[in-house]
């Protein structure tokens, strides 16, 4: 008798989510968080940088402008975005919100997230437009 | 009722989730999109951004996005290592929720400074 020879499911460990759409799309708001660990390494060395003086800010300024931090920003804004999108998906499914016999409509809750972003995003673009 | 340990880093992930959600795409464009342009150059000055971040209610809002946004990457940076294949779960777990709690003392420093 030979030996055993079971069937061993090949999967790659570093590209399995490649294989299905939805694998794609979980994978996708999942990367946003390098994004955003490195986006926030880059406001607090702003904050101490705002702490020691106009120089060192004014650095910190001049590394936000650079060709590649841009080219970086704008790969990280796309990400923020599918976080935003994929996150508001889901808060229906995680918050049910109860009225009398029925649940509410979970579009409702949705477009209500969308309506307070883009009333904190206009607020804060008046904000940094009138200093 | 069983009783999970994980409900602690999970509020902070769904309350990161949250924040980040609403407040990351404009702060982006304000601190970083908007600079190469030439757009708000006055809002992001040294004098009016040390005026602003003097004020110690947008101190703790700071806190608040940058100390939450930190967890909630950590989280999901464990995650993402599990997804890759990196089995070592809790050697995984101390180093990203380390660096999130070593990074929010950094904030609280830094805006005391400030």
């Amino acid at each position: 008798m030979g030996a055993r020879r079971p069937y061993m499911r090949t999967m790659s460990k570093t590209s399995w989510f490649m294989t299905h759409a939805r694998f794609k799309t979980y994978m996708l708001h999942e990367i946003s968080s390098v994004f955003v660990a490195l986006y926030m390494w880059l406001l607090i060395d702003g904050l101490f940088r705002l702490a020691k003086g106009p120089e060192a800010w004014e650095a910190w300024l001049s590394f936000i402008k650079h060709p590649l931090v841009v080219v970086i920003s704008l790969i990280a804004f796309a990400f923020f975005v599918i976080h935003t999108m994929s996150w508001f998906k889901a808060v229906p499914q995680a918050m049910r919100i109860q009225q009398g016999e029925h649940f509410v409509d979970g579009k409702l809750i949705i477009g209500g997230h969308y309506a307070a972003l883009g009333a904190f995003s206009l607020f804060v673009l008046i904000l940094a437009g009138v200093a | 009722m069983a009783r999970s340990a994980k409900a602690v880093p999970w509020f902070l992930f769904a309350a990161g989730g949250t924040i980040t959600a609403f407040v990351l795409p404009v702060m982006l464009f304000v601190t970083n999109l908007a600079p190469p342009v030439g757009l708000f150059s006055e809002a992001m000055s040294w004098e009016t951004m040390y005026g602003f971040v003097g004020n110690w209610l947008v101190k703790l809002v700071l806190l608040g996005i940058i100390g939450f946004g930190l967890w909630h990457a950590a989280h999901r940076l464990r995650v993402c290592a599990h997804d890759f294949g990196i089995r070592a779960d809790t050697v995984v777990a101390y180093i990203v929720y380390g660096v999130a709690g070593l990074a929010t003392l950094a904030t609280i420093w830094a805006l005391l400074m400030i």
